[in-house]
């Protein structure tokens, strides 16, 4: 008999929760392929710790951008392996919850569902990633007040207010984490003259980068291909710069979020005075976010216990209670 | 006769209707009322524990903005 399953299908990272057991699967959202025979060679870790070191047969990818499914037969193998690999067989057709984010169109919501059957699942659904994090971080949206969560993954952010088990007001733009690298690694090239990778930005980032004035603001070193000599070169950056070149999409998740305060109802708005709004996702982690949030809206922010595995936390609640929460699943209420 | 049969049958489909439509609002009803309950405290009890499992030092409900600070720096930022 197969364990039901909840899927927090990240543009970063991949997490599965097994009804009855928990988180038994966390692991980056990426697949290595033979670029000549289209096998696969590794996913998950192993296959991100392949991204930029490649020999030229090898293509390490990651088949979602911004959330949404870039290649749908990439995707569709990787979430087949992620199965198997979480003792999902031919026979064992278990149901599964997929958080997916709340952006998505109508073409993207069945292919992620169509990529769960084909791989294995007996019946797929889907549930939007805030209301997930929601529940995964603990907050009580079965009472009517206003709850309020931004979720900030690599490809999305999405800010939700959540009443009485429902989406009140929502905005989602498609910037993360990754705009975050991408941003640093434009600046590094333009102003520096050198070409980095994306792990190497990931890095950057998660040193020096920062959405406000932090304490012990150092610089850091950083290693890259000179784009004039073709040699290996170091130059060294600052936090300032870092705060300046990543200014963009940090103001991006800003006016998101900003925007979906000013579309909650009075009634609502006056409980995050009290109760404040819960940052969850990777991208939620980044030094001085929390701080600029709240210095902007006059919020309260606070951040999840769990900010990475809240979104599969609330899932596995839903695969738990799977009858009762069925309402709660993107078109179910429509 | 027949007009008393074709009466016989509409009055029918109107109770059935009705019927319906009754128990489907009643549904409606118990099955929000039933997600209301699988969204309550005690019925994330296993949500709780689970989130105690994987932060084991904290045992406030959250942590305030300045909590960022001390998130660990996990190389796969995102999810």
């Amino acid at each position: 008999m197969a364990r039901d399953l909840a899927i927090d299908l990240g543009t970063a990272n991949t997490l599965v929760y097994m009804k009855g057991r928990g988180i038994v699967l966390n692991e980056p959202t990426v697949i290595a392929l033979n670029r000549q025979t289209g096998e696969v060679l590794a996913t998950g870790r192993e296959a991100w710790q392949m991204i930029g070191r490649t020999p030229g047969y090898i293509v390490a990818v990651r088949p979602l951008r911004g959330g949404a499914i870039t290649d749908f037969e990439i995707t569709e193998r990787m979430i087949r392996l992620l199965l198997q690999r979480v003792g999902v067989s031919r026979f064992t057709r278990p149901k599964v919850v997929i958080c997916v984010p709340s952006a998505i169109t109508e073409v993207e919501r069945r292919a992620v569902t169509d990529a769960a059957r084909r791989a294995g699942a007996a019946d797929a659904n889907l549930i939007e990633q805030p209301m997930a994090a929601a529940i995964g971080a603990d907050l009580p949206i079965d009472e009517p007040v206003g709850n309020m969560v931004i979720d900030i993954g690599g490809g999305t952010s999405e800010t939700a207010v959540i009443s009485l088990g429902g989406i009140v007001a929502l905005e989602a733009v498609r910037v993360g984490s990754f705009d975050i690298d991408s941003a640093i690694q434009s600046h590094i090239r333009r102003e520096h003259g050198i070409a980095i990778g994306d792990q190497t930005a990931e890095k950057i980032k998660l040193a020096i980068g920062s959405a406000d004035v932090t304490e012990d603001e150092v610089p850091a070193e950083v290693r890259g291909r000179d784009l004039t000599s073709g040699l290996p070169k170091t130059v060294e950056l600052t936090p300032e710069e870092i705060r300046a070149a990543i200014e963009d999409p940090v103001s991006s998740i800003i006016t998101s979020v900003t925007r979906c305060l000013s579309k909650a109802p009075p009634e609502l708005s006056q409980d995050f005075l009290v109760r404040g709004m819960y940052l969850v996702g990777g991208g939620g982690l980044l030094r001085g976010l929390a701080s600029r949030i709240e210095r902007e809206t006059q919020v309260p922010v606070r951040m999840s216990r769990v900010p990475l595995e809240a979104v599969v936390l609330g899932a596995g609640h839903v695969i738990e209670h799977y009858d009762d929460l069925k309402g709660m699943f993107m078109g179910a209420r429509r | 006769m027949a007009s008393w049969i074709i009466a016989a049958v509409i009055v029918g489909a109107l109770v059935i209707a009705i019927g319906i439509n009754l128990r489907r609002r009643r549904d409606t009803v118990a099955s929000f009322q039933r997600q209301i309950d699988a969204l309550s405290p005690e019925a994330r009890r296993g949500v709780t524990k689970r989130i105690r499992e994987l932060d084991p030092d904290d045992d406030a409900p959250d942590h305030p903005g300045g909590g960022v600070e001390e998130a660990s720096e996990d190389d796969q930022h995102g999810s």
